[in-house]
């Protein structure tokens, strides 16, 4: 468990760098908050007033220690936007992005695993060569121009699915609906996952289908299929959980992307329409929160590493 | 660790296979002209018959408002009339020289920093790293969308944090391949030479990173174009056009008129594939894959199982067991026969490369390499492992077959515990509850001699001495009772005082389960000790064979008296022992047309080179060789 205490002090201090980057970036922006509160027809004094109110007088560092204090108790500050908290359009917002991010992992994941492994089985078969080519296509495509033809494919020329997700319900009140939304900003955010992991997983595991173990338990009589999933796959799904936790920080530029594509009513859209409204406390909300999903996605994966992996937790590596 | 021998010396490691990618030749050619079409079009655009890109077509009326492609307007026109082939051929221009721009500055900032800490390492590298680690944990593009927000997006500020932002990326690329090659021989000559360290650098480390950086430098390349393009889609581009910008625009109108978006999101799909094509095929350059052996093929149709004649439990005809290779196909195993009876041990002797372990491989049918064909019959206890059904083989193996291999650790799973490993291959192949099992397996590991083996059940296996792991080997191989048990090498990679232990035990657990043993080794005193009979193999056939007193007291085969005239004192290092006859072992692509051993047989004539020696028979011991007997015998 000394892991676990390592993995949280290293939480801790990237959280701490991330605020602080985010922080000093947005009261370095230009423009001046206190005015657009006030308004065109106020004068100077009204102004300085609310400057001092909003505490923009004060010293960086208190002013840093003031938005701390209020993010940890959850008030993100207020939003231009008819006055509302920020926390409220985050927190409505943040739903979406989560569904939208497993969905998207669990797409990518369920492709890629069984690719991988076929292709692992037959290096430089046809099926091999193929993926390859694909995944070095997909690659090769940024996120929008995958979303884009997605788009016109799908909802321009089928019509199979909706080519905007305006008016999204919740997974429990209409799944079939919530997916249909939510499948094509899913496979654009799936597909740059999806050739990384067969990739890699492929890789790995022809690596390890020539290990000793894998040997061994081969002239032990068990099956394929044994020995695959019960041998093989198994120290490789180590390296495919690094990897996603590693996609996080993609998903995460891609669900802006992917978000304001499909006009999913997300935190990267609502970051995106905030931007354009010099709307500052929700974009640094917004920020801060992407920011710490892929620090903690990536502490998580850390733990769960140390969990699974028997030499990890026995700190023998 | 212990140095582990590797015994398939001639055998490739084909480990390494390069992720697929496409094949470099027309596809690299073709991208590395799109590249320079883009070039010369960022370049030459102002200079090209093009109509104005911001012309409005229909006012000039030489364009329609939405034209599809077409041949008056190649890629049409849009809301405005305007050319859309002019505009893509315009906003070719400010992407390339972003992208150049932060590629260069980036790239060269990150090689310097990736030399730096690959070649002073210590604390430097330590902090170096540590800094890229945190910016690599920031997605970029949300930084980059900040930034944006704030400043706005102007080439004067995406390129200097766009430049830091890809620093990390080359330095770790640049600093793996620095510590690859600064410990390579020639930099330490340099560096003893006295050259400065500065000099060293520059002179001796640069041109060797400068490939793989370079390589990089395509890949990110084509990564700056797309987040340039992603940036503008969501509003933040630059001012001047680009192809982000285009599609940004005609995005919206998708439905009305779709080749305003998908024109201009071809093009860059196409540069930035062109861009990593060209990437990879620099790469290959630098990192030359071995060619690909053929995929496996099952051996040809089924023969006809027919029990062998002779009592025993496994008997060998005619193995030949060869495989594909870059240098031509190696036949590893070449017309081996051999019995081996119930209750007896026998060793297999040889050097590395003699066929031993391919041997051994060969009666499993579980091969590193992929392309394996085996040829003959390996009868055990009546069934022939090469043309059973494979359910019937699997039906064998781990259960009438038990398997201990050289290296105990890489031997066993290293992810799931003992007890699971051993549990597993009971109910693999018989009927017994979880629990039985268990109950067994703990059994099982008192047997073999571990100590408190109630709690070493639940142990992984590296947290295990490699005398116990080479303990939970055995058990394995035991758990079903096998009547047969193949070792190789099974105490090479253990410690002298431990080796002694395993064989005591292998022998003590052959007689209780009255199996009949096959113990691959290169240590002739090994055979000594423990072998009832012995074979001793060379390039890839059986030499020389017979009970181990009788061969070893009056050895026929002028290999087998080498080897023993050579057999040292215990004093020496085990790895050693049998490299005392000079010359090499023969080539198994393309073996000697006489015997095998000629090259290196001090009494080698004409007939030996010439002419394959025929088995002949002395006693009880079998040998190849024209000239037998005439040595010293021991
Ligand atoms: S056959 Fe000739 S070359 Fe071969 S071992 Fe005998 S004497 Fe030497």
């Amino acid at each position: 468990m000394k892991l676990l205490g390592r993995l949280i002090v290293r939480l801790v201090a990237v959280a701490i760098a991330v605020s602080l980057a985010t922080f000093s970036l947005l009261s370095a922006a230009p423009g001046d908050p206190a005015a657009a509160k006030a308004g065109f027809a106020a004068t100077p004094e009204r102004v300085e007033e609310i400057r001092s109110e909003l505490g923009l007088n004060d010293p960086f560092h208190v002013r840093y220690a003031d938005w701390v204090t209020g993010v940890v108790q959850g008030d993100f500050g207020t939003s231009v936007l008819n006055e509302q908290p920020a926390s409220k359009l985050i927190g409505d917002a943040m739903p979406h992005t989560v569904e939208l991010m497993i969905l998207a992992q669990v797409i990518a994941l369920a492709v890629s695993i069984p690719a991988g492994i076929y292709s692992a089985q037959r290096p430089n078969g046809w099926f091999d060569r193929l993926t390859g080519a694909m995944s070095f296509g997909m690659l090769a495509t940024p996120a929008f121009v995958l979303g884009i033809y997605l788009a016109f494919i799908f909802a321009v020329r089928l019509e199979w699915l909706p080519a905007v997700a305006t008016d999204l319900p919740g997974p429990f009140d209409d799944p079939v609906e919530n997916l249909r939304q939510l499948i094509l900003p899913a496979l654009t955010l799936a597909a740059g996952m999806i050739a990384i992991y067969v990739r890699l997983l492929r890789t790995d595991l022809i690596e390890t289908l020539q290990q000793d173990f894998v040997l061994m338990a081969q002239s032990r009589g068990y099956s394929r299929r044994r020995v695959l999933w019960r041998h093989a796959f198994r120290p490789s799904a180590f390296s495919l959980l690094t990897a996603a936790g590693l996609a996080t920080a993609g998903l995460l530029g891609g669900a802006l992307i992917a978000e304001t594509l499909f006009a999913v009513p997300g935190m990267g859209r609502l970051a995106v329409t905030a931007i354009f409204t010099e709307d500052y406390d929700v974009v640094m909300g917004v920020v801060l929160l992407l920011s710490l999903a892929f620090v903690i996605a990536n502490f998580i994966v850390d733990a769960l590493y140390a969990v699974l992996d028997p030499r990890v937790r026995h700190g023998n590596r | 660790m212990a140095t582990v021998e590797t015994n398939a010396a001639p055998i490739p490691e084909a480990k390494s296979f390069a992720p697929e990618r496409p094949k470099m030749g027309v596809v690299f050619w073709t991208s590395v002209s799109w590249i320079l079409l883009v070039i010369a079009a960022a370049v030459l655009a102002d200079l090209l018959p093009l109509r104005d890109p911001d012309a409005l077509g229909i006012r000039t009326g030489e364009i329609q408002r939405f034209e599809s492609p077409g041949v008056n307007a190649w890629f049409g026109g849009d809301g405005q009339g305007r050319d859309l082939f002019a505009q893509i051929v315009h906003g070719a221009r400010p992407a390339m020289v972003l992208s150049a721009a932060v590629t260069l500055i980036g790239g060269s900032l990150g090689v310097l920093i990736g030399v730096v800490a690959g070649y002073v390492r210590g604390r430097t590298d330590a902090v170096i790293m540590g800094i890229a680690e945190i910016m690599f944990a920031f997605p970029a593009i949300v930084l980059l969308f900040a930034v944006g927000a704030i400043w706005g997006i102007t080439m004067a500020i995406l390129i200097p944090v766009m430049a830091v932002l890809a620093v990390p990326s080359y330095a770790r690329i640049v600093r793996g391949v620095t510590i690859a090659v600064a410990e390579r021989d020639f930099v330490d000559a340099a560096r003893a030479m006295g050259a400065s360290q500065s000099r060293v650098v520059i002179k001796e480390l640069l041109p060797l990173v400068a490939l793989p950086a370079i390589a990089f430098g395509f890949l990110g390349f084509g990564l700056v174009i797309a987040t340039e393009g992603a940036l503008a889609f969501l509003g933040l581009g630059l001012e001047q056009r680009t192809w982000g910008s285009l599609i940004a625009g005609g995005q919206g109108l998708i439905r009305e008129a779709p080749h305003l978006a998908l024109i201009p999101a071809t093009a860059m799909f196409l540069t930035i594939m062109a861009f990593n094509y060209v990437g990879d095929g620099v790469r290959e350059l630098i990192d030359p894959r071995p060619i690909v052996v053929g995929r496996k093929r099952r051996a040809d149709g089924p023969r006809p199982t027919t029990a062998s004649a002779s009592d025993a439990l496994l008997s060998i005809r005619d193995l030949r067991t060869s495989f594909p290779t870059p240098g031509g196909v190696v036949t590893a195993v070449d017309g081996v026969s051999l019995d081996v009876r119930t209750g007896r041990t026998l060793g297999v002797v040889g050097e590395s490369g003699s066929g031993k372990t391919m041997l051994l491989r060969s009666i499993t049918g579980a091969f590193p390499v992929v392309g394996v064909q085996r040829e003959g019959r390996v009868v055990v206890d009546g069934t022939d492992l090469l043309s059973a059904s494979p359910a019937s083989r699997s039906a064998m193996l781990g259960n009438e077959i038990g398997v201990i291999s050289q290296n105990p650790l890489s031997a066993l799973n290293p992810v799931r515990t003992v007890g699971s490993q051993l549990v597993e291959v009971m109910r693999v192949h018989r009927a017994i509850s979880k629990a039985a099992a268990r109950a067994r397996a703990i059994e099982l590991l008192e047997q073999v001699g571990i100590p408190r083996p109630g709690r070493r059940v639940d142990m992984y296996p590296h947290q295990l001495s490699g005398g116990m792991q080479q303990r939970v080997t055995i058990a394995i191989a035991l758990a079903n009772e096998p009547r047969l048990l193949l070792a190789d090498e099974p105490t090479t990679a253990l410690d002298v005082t431990i080796q002694d232990q395993i064989l005591r035990l292998l022998a003590s657990l052959g007689d209780e389960y009255n199996m009949a043993v096959v113990l691959v080794t290169h240590d002739l005193s090994v055979v000594r000790g423990w072998a009832d009979d012995v074979a001793v193999m060379y390039g890839g056939q059986i030499v020389e064979s017979g009970p181990t007193s009788a061969v070893f007291g009056d050895p026929q085969h002028r290999y087998t008296q080498a080897l023993l005239e050579s057999t040292p004192r215990l004093d020496l290092p085990i790895h050693s022992r049998l490299a005392a006859i000079e010359g090499q072992p023969p080539s198994l692509v393309a073996p000697p047309a006489g015997c095998r051993f000629a090259d290196r047989c001090a009494g080698a004539d004409e007939r030996c080179r010439s002419e394959v020696p025929v088995l002949e028979r002395l006693g009880s011991v079998e040998f190849r060789c024209w000239h037998p007997g005439q040595g010293e015998a021991r």
